[in-house]
C-alpha cells in the first residue's frame, strides 16, 4: 500500500495525452480561458496545500462542528438581540451580499474543475468548490433564524434573487466574475486578485470588528470562511504565474480590472461596516486605515513578486479611500427606503472621530451630515416623518459597476459621460469607462436602473419602483435605526429654543 | 415630451435624475436640481450651470442650450 507522501502525487497529478480528441477540443480556450497553451506548459502546476480528499473531508468536518459549537452556545436570537443595533444592519448587509455571491463561487470553481488545465488545480477548484458550498450554506444556516424576528434577515437568501439597485450591481459583478467566465480569468480575478487581494484579509478584519460588537457567531463564520479562502486562493497564484510566461499584458489587464471591480463592491461592503454601523467605543480601526495595514502593502508586494505594476488608476485609488464609501453612505442614507436594512447619522462624537481619520474631505460630508440632520430637526423624530427625510428624485447609477454615481468628491463629480455606437453611457469614473471600452461588447447591452426607468421596465414611482421591482415592503425597506430621535439633536433643539 | 438628465450638484454625494422641459430656462433646470439635492446640500444665492466644460447663460432655454436626453449638467457655486 503506498503511502500518503507516495500515492498523493500521483492522485493529484492524474493527466494524460488523448488520442480520440485534440486537446483543444477537451479544452476550448472559450471556456479554459486564454492564452490558450498545450498541456507541456501547464504540467509543472503547483500549489502548496497538496490536500487529499480525506483530509479535506476531515478539516471540514471539524469546521462545521466548530460552527455548530458557536452557534449553540452564542447564536441564538437571545444572544443576536444584545447586539447593537448599527451592528445587526451590518449583519444584514453581508448576510444578503455573501450567501448566493458564495454559490456562484461553486459554479466558478467546477468550471475550473472541469476545463482547469492541469489535475492539481482541476482537484484543488473541486475543493473550492465544497468550500463555496459551505460558504453559502452556513451564512443561510445562520441567519434563517433570524427571519421569524426580522424579516429583513429574509434578504440572506432574497437579495440575488430581486432587481434592487445593489443586488444588480453586485449581480453584474459576480455573473461577470463567476457564472460566465473561463477558468484562467476566473482563477486569476477571483483567486488572486478578489480573495488574496481582497476577502482573506477583509474575513480577518471583519472577524476582528465581529469580535468588537460582541457578536462572536458571525466571528466564527467569517473565520471559519476565511480558512478554507486561504487555501483555494492559492489556485490563483500559479495559474497567474503560467498566463505570466506567455502574455504578462493580458495579465495586467485582468488585474488592472479585477482590482478596480473588487474594490467598488468591497468598499461599500466593508466601508460602511467599518466606519458607520460599528459602534464608535467599538471600531478598532478606520476602514482606510484597514485598507493601508492589510490590503494595500501585501497587495503591491504580491503584485511585485509576480512582476506586475500597480493599476494605472492607483493615484485615484488612494484618492478615493479618503472619500467614495463616505458619499455612498451618505447618499445610501438619504435613499434608504431603496434598500433592506436600517442606518444611523454619525452624531457629533462619531464625526469628530471622521474628522481625524479622514481630513481629506471631510468638511464636505459634514456639510452634508449637517442638512440630513437639520432636516430632522425640522420634521421632528418619528417613524411617520421617514419619508420627509429621504430622497425623492431618482438618483444614477454608473453603466459599468451600477452602483450610484457617487465618485469623486462632494465638490467634483467624477462622473463621465461616453457615446458608443449612438448609445449614451454614464460611468462613476475613469477606471469604470475604461473597463467598459476594453470589451464593450461584454457591457454595452446591460441596462442601469436609470435606463430600465425610462424605458419603462422599471416603474418610475418610487414606492411602485421599491414593491414591485426592488421587492421590498414598508416592514423591510430601510430606516434611520432611531427615527431620527437621537439624543444630540433633541440637545440641538433644546439649546435653539 | 421631458428630457432626462444627469444632474450634479457641486457639494452632494450623487448624481440625480432631473426631467426637464426643452423650454425651461437654465438658471429654473439648477433650481430644479438644487430642489432635488436639499436634503443633502443647503440652497445657495448664486449658481452657475455649466455644460460640455461651459459656463452656461442661465436665461437660455434647454433648447437653446443644446441639452439632450441622458447629457451631464453641473451646478456650482458661483
Amino acid at each position: 500500500m503506498l503511502s500518503r507522501e507516495e500515492w498523493l502525487p500521483l492522485a493529484r497529478k492524474l493527466d494524460w495525452d488523448y488520442s480520440y480528441v485534440r486537446e483543444d477540443e477537451v479544452f476550448p480556450e472559450v471556456i479554459s480561458g486564454r492564452p490558450w497553451l498545450p498541456h507541456s506548459e501547464w504540467q509543472e502546476w503547483e500549489e502548496s496545500f497538496k490536500t487529499s480528499y480525506r483530509e479535506y473531508v476531515d478539516n471540514q468536518y471539524e469546521k462545521d462542528m466548530a460552527v455548530y459549537a458557536v452557534r449553540d452556545a452564542v447564536g441564538r436570537l437571545e444572544n443576536i438581540q444584545k447586539l447593537a443595533a448599527p451592528w445587526m444592519n451590518s449583519l444584514k448587509v453581508h448576510a444578503a451580499a455573501l450567501a448566493l455571491a458564495e454559490f456562484t463561487g461553486v459554479i466558478g470553481n467546477l468550471r475550473g474543475a472541469r476545463f482547469g488545465r492541469d489535475s492539481a488545480w482541476r482537484t484543488m477548484a473541486t475543493f473550492g468548490a465544497l468550500d463555496e458550498y459551505r460558504h453559502t450554506q452556513i451564512p443561510l444556516l445562520l441567519f434563517h433564524q433570524l427571519v421569524r424576528w426580522d424579516s429583513q434577515f429574509d434578504w440572506a437568501h432574497k437579495f440575488y434573487h430581486t432587481n434592487n439597485w445593489f443586488a444588480v450591481a453586485a449581480r453584474h459583478f459576480f455573473d461577470e466574475l463567476t457564472v460566465g467566465q473561463n477558468a484562467i480569468e476566473f482563477h486569476i480575478a477571483t483567486n488572486f486578485v478578489l480573495e488574496t487581494g481582497f476577502t482573506n484579509l477583509q474575513f480577518v478584519g471583519l472577524a476582528s470588528l465581529a469580535r468588537e460588537s460582541s457578536d462572536h457567531m458571525f466571528e466564527r463564520m467569517v473565520t471559519s470562511i476565511q480558512t478554507d479562502e486561504a487555501r483555494h486562493a492559492q489556485i490563483g497564484h500559479p495559474v497567474l504565474a503560467t498566463v505570466m510566461k506567455h502574455d504578462p499584458k493580458y495579465v495586467q489587464y485582468l488585474v488592472d480590472k479585477w482590482f478596480w471591480r473588487s474594490w467598488r463592491l468591497f468598499s461599500i461592503l466593508t466601508g460602511l461596516s467599518a466606519d458607520y454601523l460599528t459602534a464608535l467605543d467599538q471600531r478598532p480601526y478606520s476602514f482606510k486605515e484597514f485598507m493601508e495595514e492589510w490590503i494595500i502593502d501585501q497587495f503591491l508586494r504580491t503584485l511585485h513578486e509576480f512582476g506586475l505594476k500597480k493599476p494605472w488608476y492607483w493615484d485615484t485609488f488612494e484618492d478615493e479611500l479618503d472619500i467614495y464609501h463616505h458619499m455612498i453612505y451618505a447618499s445610501a442614507y438619504t435613499y434608504r427606503a431603496t434598500l433592506w436594512f436600517n442606518f444611523v447619522i454619525p452624531g457629533p462624537a462619531e464625526r469628530k472621530w471622521l474628522r481625524q481619520k479622514y481630513p481629506k474631505y471631510w468638511d464636505d460630508m459634514d456639510a452634508v451630515w449637517e442638512q440630513v440632520s437639520e432636516r430632522w430637526r425640522t420634521t421632528g423624530p418619528g417613524a411617520a416623518n421617514e419619508l420627509a427625510v429621504h430622497g425623492t428624485a431618482m438618483p444614477t447609477f454608473c453603466d459599468l459597476c451600477q452602483l450610484p454615481l457617487s465618485a469623486g468628491t462632494p465638490r467634483k463629480n467624477s462622473a463621465r459621460v461616453l457615446v458608443h455606437e449612438g448609445r449614451k453611457y454614464i460611468f462613476c469614473s475613469d477606471p469604470c469607462q475604461w473597463i467598459f471600452l476594453q470589451e464593450p461588447e461584454r457591457y454595452a447591452s446591460h441596462k442601469d436602473i436609470v435606463k430600465r426607468v425610462l424605458s419603462g421596465e422599471a416603474p418610475a414611482q418610487l414606492p411602485n419602483l421599491l414593491t414591485e421591482y426592488f421587492r421590498l415592503t414598508p416592514d423591510t425597506w430601510g430606516r434611520d435605526v432611531h427615527s431620527g430621535d437621537y439624543e444630540w439633536l433633541r440637545a440641538r433643539k433644546t439649546s435653539a429654543a | 415630451m421631458p428630457i432626462a438628465l444627469y444632474g450634479f450638484l457641486q457639494g452632494d454625494t450623487v448624481g440625480l435624475l432631473i426631467l426637464a422641459e426643452e423650454g425651461d430656462t437654465l438658471q429654473a433646470l439648477a433650481r430644479k436640481l438644487e430642489d432635488a439635492a436639499s436634503l443633502r446640500v443647503a440652497g445657495r444665492d448664486r449658481v452657475q450651470l455649466v455644460y460640455n466644460g461651459k459656463t452656461m447663460d442661465p436665461t437660455m432655454t434647454v433648447a437653446q442650450a443644446g441639452l439632450q436626453a441622458l447629457d451631464r449638467f453641473d451646478v456650482i457655486s458661483g
